[in-house]
């Protein structure tokens, strides 16, 4: 499922900011980040890229139906 | 026997009814709320707060583009902000691109006018020469600033970006969509668009708005431009701009094997430096791959038709013959950046099409300039890089990473061109009504009680516009097909459009954004009764050199409808 993990986060939002797609929030309640949009995850890694500690992991596979040109 | 489900219902009508739902059962199985229902917003209008902003001049985007329009604009003595969806550096292509092209009169291998020379005959004519002239000309100016910055030493763009901006303490706007761009008196009085974190309306009244948003796409599978829904090139529709370029294609292709996973596809040169580049010229990237499925089925070779070995199909798009031959040879794995290498590197296996569907080719498709300074034809409003259609690279792939020289080129053009015209003119005033009606069109998702989820309305657009039968290679009978679904979308499925938070309203506006776009691509190729770089009709495959040296103006008239008009290539607009 596309992004699909956080461990570690220290809460800089980092991530939030630098997801193109507006995936990950800042949960109010433990001041981490969470994955609240993984449908509109594209998969480009940004967050991950950005994280200074490294705490997210992502797997390749779209968690929608995803439609190509041909099959 | 006629069993009962333990509601009532009957068996069979149990059955025909996840029948018809089953095209979006996929998406509630994970969560999302699909198709029609409900809604109830967990932040409700009433509740969505207001600021107000002015400056000379407001930069909506955050790229490359957009970053030397505010560095540019400010430097030329204007108030400059910028706004943007995302974050500076991070939004949009750019954070994707690797490969920067500059001109270097010491070293290059051809000079100004034959290089323009020899993208026009790539491009079948289709490039409009003063732009790709221009970007080269201006090219090694902008590289050697980028350097200055510390561009070509990482591959996360952020900090390079914000050095300058920081210096010059421009303001920026981040994670705020614009979906307004405000005209009075006839020019433009600044743009307007919410806060996806504080949940704000904000209007940013302006002498001068300047378009850094890039393309688009629909929201496809394998290329990263999801973030891009043509959102400035619908906006300045919607007052009166001038758009241009919607029967181009670009024909990126994905991996079969999770070919929504843009990174895995581009690893390796997503995890490069960026690099300067120098004189290449192709001709690629068009729809030569889609052809070929449509033709032969999978698997699809790379290259241009007649390059792909002995199960190639005959026919398709037309290559000029010098650029056969380069087009196999040239930037082959090479680290160009999305829409500019050929197969990615480190792509492989089985591929399939679309990974960049709803897009066109980059400085091909947007905002018609009405002079070789990026001005709109709405006065006050100007457009650089992907976003502004100046037809640089002309529609095909030409020059390798121009792409990227050509949002630094015209970002650092269109903001001179700004700065000049807003130190002539003042702010218009806005009525307190009008800024009201403005608010109350742009929430208006938020405050239905029920409605047609976003998500769901996209992925139908997907379905109708993506298969390679569509959009890529294309024929009559299939455009009008769905050109009856996109306009059915368009009149009873956008106004009907719901969002239960921030995050859906933006999903909203940009469904709503790409149904546009999917109207302006159809009928743009249905105009086009020709086949030329990366647009290929079935039913008419030749170029048509008698009646199509021109391209395609697409703009809305009073009554709403969508006008489609000739322009002559090499002419400015009327």
């Amino acid at each position: 499922m596309s992004i699909n993990n956080i461990d570690g986060c220290i809460g800089c939002g980092i991530c939030v900011e630098t997801c193109p797609t507006d995936v990950i929030r800042i949960d109010p309640a433990s001041g981490k980040a969470a994955i609240v949009y993984p449908a509109d995850c594209q998969i480009c890694h940004l967050c991950r890229m950005y994280c200074p500690v490294d705490a997210i992991t992502i797997t390749p596979e779209k968690t929608i139906p995803v439609v190509v040109s041909w099959g | 026997m006629n069993q009962k489900t333990k509601d009532g219902m009957s068996r069979r009508q149990f059955l025909q009814i996840a029948g018809g739902a089953s095209a979006c059962a996929a998406l509630m199985t994970f969560g999302v709320k699909s198709g029609w229902a409900a809604n109830s917003p967990s932040f409700p209008v009433r509740e969505v707060g207001f600021q107000s902003h002015e400056t000379d001049i407001i930069v909506v985007g955050s790229g490359l583009a957009g970053l030397f329009a505010a560095v540019k604009a400010h430097d030329a003595g204007a108030s400059v902000m910028m706004v943007s969806k995302g974050r500076l550096g991070t939004s949009g292509q750019t954070p994707f691109a690797r490969g920067i092209f500059a001109w270097d009169p010491s070293t290059a291998s051809m000079g100004l006018d034959e290089f323009t020379e020899a993208v026009s005959r790539s491009a079948l004519g289709t490039n409009n020469p003063v732009y790709t002239r221009q970007m080269a000309e201006h090219s090694l100016a902008r590289v050697n600033e980028l350097r200055e910055w510390g561009f070509f030493e990482t591959n996360l763009y952020y900090n390079v970006f914000n050095k300058p901006i920081v210096e010059r303490n421009i303001p920026v706007l981040q994670r705020i969509m614009i979906t307004k761009l405000i005209k009075e008196n006839g020019r433009i009085a600044g743009v307007a668009g919410f806060s996806l974190d504080d949940s704000k309306v904000h209007v940013i009244q302006a002498k001068s708005v300047i378009l850094c948003t890039g393309a688009g796409g629909f929201k496809p599978n394998g290329f990263p431009i999801c973030d891009l829904t043509h959102d400035g090139t619908v906006m300045a529709y919607d007052i009166g701009a001038k758009v241009t370029g919607k029967e181009w294609n670009d024909g990126h292709p994905g991996q079969s094997v999770n070919p929504a996973a843009c990174y895995n596809g581009w690893e390796r040169m997503l995890e490069s430096m960026p690099s300067a580049n120098s004189i290449g010229i192709r001709h690629d990237l068009g729809v030569g791959e889609n052809y070929q499925a449509y033709m032969k089925g999978n698997p699809v070779s790379m290259g241009p038709p007649g390059q792909g070995g002995s199960t190639t199909a005959s026919g398709g798009p037309y290559t000029p013959q010098e650029f056969l031959q380069r087009s196999n040879d040239e930037g082959r794995g090479g680290e160009n950046g999305p829409g500019e290498g050929g197969p990615p590197p480190g792509m492989g296996g089985v591929i399939v099409g679309g990974a960049s569907a709803g897009m066109s080719i980059h400085k091909s498709e947007g905002l018609v300039p009405i002079n070789d300074r990026c001005e709109s034809n709405v006065p006050g409003l100007f457009a650089a890089g992907d976003s502004l259609g100046s037809y640089m690279a002309g529609a095909i792939y030409t020059q390798i990473g121009s792409s990227m020289a050509g949002s630094a080129v015209q970002g650092a053009i269109a903001a001179e061109a700004a700065a000049e015209y807003a130190s002539g003119v003042e702010i218009p005033a806005l009525s307190e009504s009008r800024i009201d009606a403005i608010r109350n069109e742009m929430l208006a998702p938020l405050g239905r009680t029920e409605g047609y989820g976003p998500a769901w309305v996209t992925q139908v657009l997907q379905g109708v516009m993506i298969p390679n039968f569509v959009i890529y290679v294309k024929k009559e009978s299939i455009l009008k097909a769905a050109l009856a679904y996109v306009e059915e979308l368009r009149d009873h499925h956008v106004p009907m459009l719901r969002a239960s938070d921030m995050h859906e309203l933006r999903l909203a506006h940009e469904t709503r954004n790409m149904i546009v776009n999917a109207e302006m691509k159809l009928k743009a190729s249905l105009m086009r009764k020709e086949s030329r770089c990366s647009h290929f009709r079935l039913d008419y495959p030749d170029v048509d050199y008698d009646n199509w040296q021109a391209w395609i103006n697409i703009s809305k008239e009073a009554d709403g409808t969508m006008k489609l008009e000739k322009q002559p290539f090499e002419s400015w607009p009327n």
